[in-house]
């Protein structure tokens, strides 16, 4: 089994939900829909505040190369154009819409045996963004300029509790390996790889029934998606461990997939694909897991982009009484919310309430220098030194020592911290100090 | 307001906490000292009581001194000062006075820990250090390796031979061929019959507690083990070399007989001593070893050879000077040996292009 050198067994969490169906989420009557979901340029606004739109239709307009369309999930009226706290905890504008009850929908015309250039077109109209978490626009990604010859799907989920990308592989299989197709069209490559954790075997037998697919040791044809089961580790989902394990290419420090002749894209971003090209659907909804033992009835739900967290946790049975932490997204990753108020993105894979024993709620002691960051570091960084610079305010060292520029956080180091040192802070705060010395 | 926890990611984090791992010492340790107890009585749990308590007193007085409240000392009190304590306990002899023993632990934790910033930022080993200053300090109210052996026959014949069977480890014999040697490996290994510190006679105990530790993930199996081999390997190159300089060169293949029997000097250089204790416990101190494997292994090799050539040399106490200098020279360590991150790219030096121009 592949994988990378690092990282750590994180206990996984996903038996609560890894079983339960792809539920829909049923219509509320108000949407939040925010304007920056993506990495780049927030969307400029289409629509006006009176105006009556169609569920689909383009309701904000890409004001950048790198930004993205933003379409109404619903069919409604627009009643305001709003500033509200997104999960991250910014100030972004948000359109507010309030559901007619009527069912109009508007889409794209279905394309049948598309180009490259219709494709790429079809993701930047429909709004197509990176739905692992980063929300980087996939019509930019999918155009990258060095030589590529290699599409991986990043189907390892290796963030706890999450089964989105799990359930939509065993769900969805012909349309998820359909949009893959057309992603490698896209971008013109004959190497697929689907890189998936070993914890979710169903989806690995289910995808390995279909024609086409194979696993490593097969021989292949040209154009066959190759299966690469790795090791369940954490962060083996993250974009540049991904690519190490699947096809052992280290991506250089500071550079992009593309500089290794490589693309990762994510299952759901697949999956919109698919759904943008095939059924002419612009992606205004996406899966979602709730889970966490602070949720009542934990479920894989379909969900509409700006629907209230508040409505999501009613359909969920609502919250436990001992929930002491929310958090948008995935536990070692996600953002922690001060309340229910914030409502979902494109980048949302999951929501979660956790209990007091889940969620570590212990306060950091010294460190003892055990070692422990540096041998679990994907990046092989010294995160015990970023820590310790960041802490006494030496950020310059902080870089130059312990690497803090090459830290992608994903808070493996932290995880095993035995004096619980905020060490993922640090990285923020030098980050952002050395942000502002520029 | 918010009634939720909010926080940096990650949002949740293992069960590993600094006590833990510091109760998992302790208890590695107690196997060691139980067998001290066995093999010198009483006196030698009385040693160990003293030390562990003194050290735990001390920090506590320590951290009073500096204004913290009682009740916040106990609620973060971390199990370090016990660990320390321990160890100075069972690197005393069980005839060791008891004031010594207060000294040295109160010497380690307020001197070598709670002064440099306690938890984590100890320059030594605390324990080391603790025992260096008995075995400088005190002399013959230590105990030990320097005990006159009062059956000499007159002072100028109190050398090295008598100094050594009348001193605590059978290292001796080792390099003295005149000195009987009546202990075997299996006696090495259990402390039957041998004379030592409280902690380091039974090395079956310190070896168990040290497969404890690494199956509870606190220890690298691999540093003691580089270092017990490295110091097995060096004092069979010594052994060899002091056995061909007594042979006559003239005496055909000499290097092949000498070299096979220097090869009996490997398992009872490791198993003497204070090596074993040093090795598992001691040396391998999160706070002063190297942050890189690499620099692990030179720390631990370099280590190694030390400790054989200083027993060579000096004849005593060779394990913890050995990790008292090389615990100097771990921020060197730090400083000059870096490791390469993910996708490191050589970077073209600007000189040098310069330079070209």
């Amino acid at each position: 089994m592949k994988t990378f050198k690092g990282g750590f067994h994180v206990p996984d969490n996903k038996a609560l939900s890894d079983t339960k169906a792809i539920e829909q989420m049923p219509a509320v009557t108000d949407y939040y829909v925010s304007l920056s979901q993506h990495i780049g340029k927030p969307a400029e606004p289409a629509v006006n505040v009176g105006d009556t739109v169609k569920e689909g239709q383009l309701i904000a307009k890409a004001s950048a190369f790198v930004s993205a369309n933003i379409h109404s999930p619903v069919c409604g009226e627009i009643v305001e154009i709003v500033k509200r706290k997104n999960a991250q905890g910014s100030v972004v504008d948000y359109v507010h819409i309030r559901a007619n009850g009527k069912q109009d929908v508007e889409s794209m015309p279905k394309l049948d045996n598309p180009t490259a250039e219709q494709i790429v077109q079809r993701v930047a109209d429909a709004g197509i963004v990176g739905m692992g978490g980063a929300g980087f626009p996939t019509a930019v990604k999918i155009q990258p300029k060095d030589e590529v010859d290699t599409l991986i799907i990043n189907a390892a989920e290796c963030e706890p509790y999450l089964n989105c990308d799990n359930r939509l592989m065993i769900e969805r299989t012909e349309g998820f390996l359909q949009g893959v197709r057309l992603l490698a069209k896209a971008i013109n490559v004959s190497n697929i790889f689907i890189g998936l954790e070993a914890n979710k075997m169903e989806a690995y037998e289910t995808l390995l029934k279909s024609d086409g697919v194979v696993d490593e040791k097969a021989e292949r044809k040209d154009g066959d998606i190759v299966l690469v089961l790795l090791k369940k580790k954490y962060p083996q989902g993250a974009e540049k461990t991904l690519i190490k394990a699947c096809v052992n290419r280290e991506v250089p420090v500071g550079g992009l997939p593309s500089a290794v002749g490589c693309i990762v894209n994510n299952v759901g971003t697949a999956y919109a694909t698919y759904d943008a090209v095939v059924n002419g659907t612009p992606l205004y909804k996406r899966l979602m897991t709730v889970s966490g033992r602070g949720v009542r009835a934990p479920k894989n739900i379909e969900v509409r982009i700006g629907t209230p967290l508040s409505a999501i946790v009613d359909f969920c049975g609502g919250l436990t009484d001992d929930a002491v932490k929310l958090i948008s997204g995935g536990p070692m990753m996600g953002f922690s919310l001060m309340g229910l108020e914030v409502t979902t993105t494109k980048t949302d894979s999951g929501f979660l309430a956790l209990t007091d024993k889940e969620a570590s709620t212990v306060l950091p002691t010294s460190c003892i220098n055990c070692g422990r960051c540096a041998s679990v570091c994907p990046m092989r960084l010294m995160p015990m030194y970023i820590d310790f610079y960041a802490t006494v305010g030496d950020y310059d060292k902080a870089v130059s020592i312990g690497g803090a520029m090459n830290c992608f956080e994903c808070g493996t180091c932290a995880y095993v911290c035995p004096a619980k040192r905020p060490i993922v802070q640090s990285v923020r705060l030098t980050k952002s100090k050395m942000k502002e010395k520029k | 307001m918010s009634t939720y926890v909010y926080s940096s990611s990650p949002h949740i984090k293992s069960s590993a906490t600094t006590k833990r791992i510091m109760i998992d010492l302790c208890i590695a340790l107690l196997p060691a000292c139980i067998m001290g107890a066995v093999y010198f009585g009483w006196k030698a749990l009385l040693i160990l009581a003293i030390s562990c308590l003194s050290a735990v007193a001390a920090e506590w007085v320590f951290l009073l001194c500096c204004k913290k409240k009682f009740a916040e000392i106990i609620r973060e009190f971390d199990f370090t000062s016990l660990v320390t304590g321990l160890l100075v306990g069972m690197n005393m002899y069980a005839t060791s006075k008891w004031y010594v023993a207060i000294l040295a632990s109160v010497f380690a934790i307020i001197v070598v820990k709670m002064l440099f910033g306690g938890t984590g930022k100890n320059i030594v080993n605390p324990a080391i250090a603790g025992r260096i200053f008995a075995f400088i300090a005190f002399g013959a109210a230590f105990g030990g390796t320097f005990c006159v052996n009062p059956e000499a026959p007159s002072v100028s014949q109190i050398d090295i031979t008598h100094t050594f069977q009348a001193g605590a480890t059978p290292l001796g014999a080792l390099y003295n061929p005149n000195l009987q040697n009546s202990l075997s490996n299996w006696d090495l290994l259990l402390g039957t019959g041998v004379q030592g510190c409280i902690g380091e006679v039974c090395k079956l105990a310190l070896i168990a507690g040290g497969i404890y530790l690494v199956v509870r993930g606190v220890l690298n199996f691999r540093w003691p083990l580089v270092y017990m081999a490295v110091t097995g390997l060096v004092s069979v190159l010594i052994a060899w070399i002091d056995g061909c300089n007594a042979l006559d060169v003239s005496t055909p293949s000499f290097v092949a007989v000498e070299f096979g029997k220097a090869w009996g000097v490997f398992l009872p250089s490791i198993l003497s001593g204070g090596l074993v204790l040093g090795a598992i416990f001691m040396a391998t101190d999160y706070v002063t070893t190297p942050n890189t494997k690499l620099g692990n292994y030179i720390y631990f090799v370099l280590l190694g050879i030390l400790t054989a050539v200083l027993r060579r040399a000096v004849k005593g106490e060779a394990v913890s000077f050995a990790i008292l200098l090389m615990n100097l020279l771990v921020p060197l360590f730090d400083l000059y040996i870096r490791r390469r991150p993910f996708g490191y790219v050589k970077a073209v030096k600007e000189k040098k292009v310069k330079e070209a121009k």
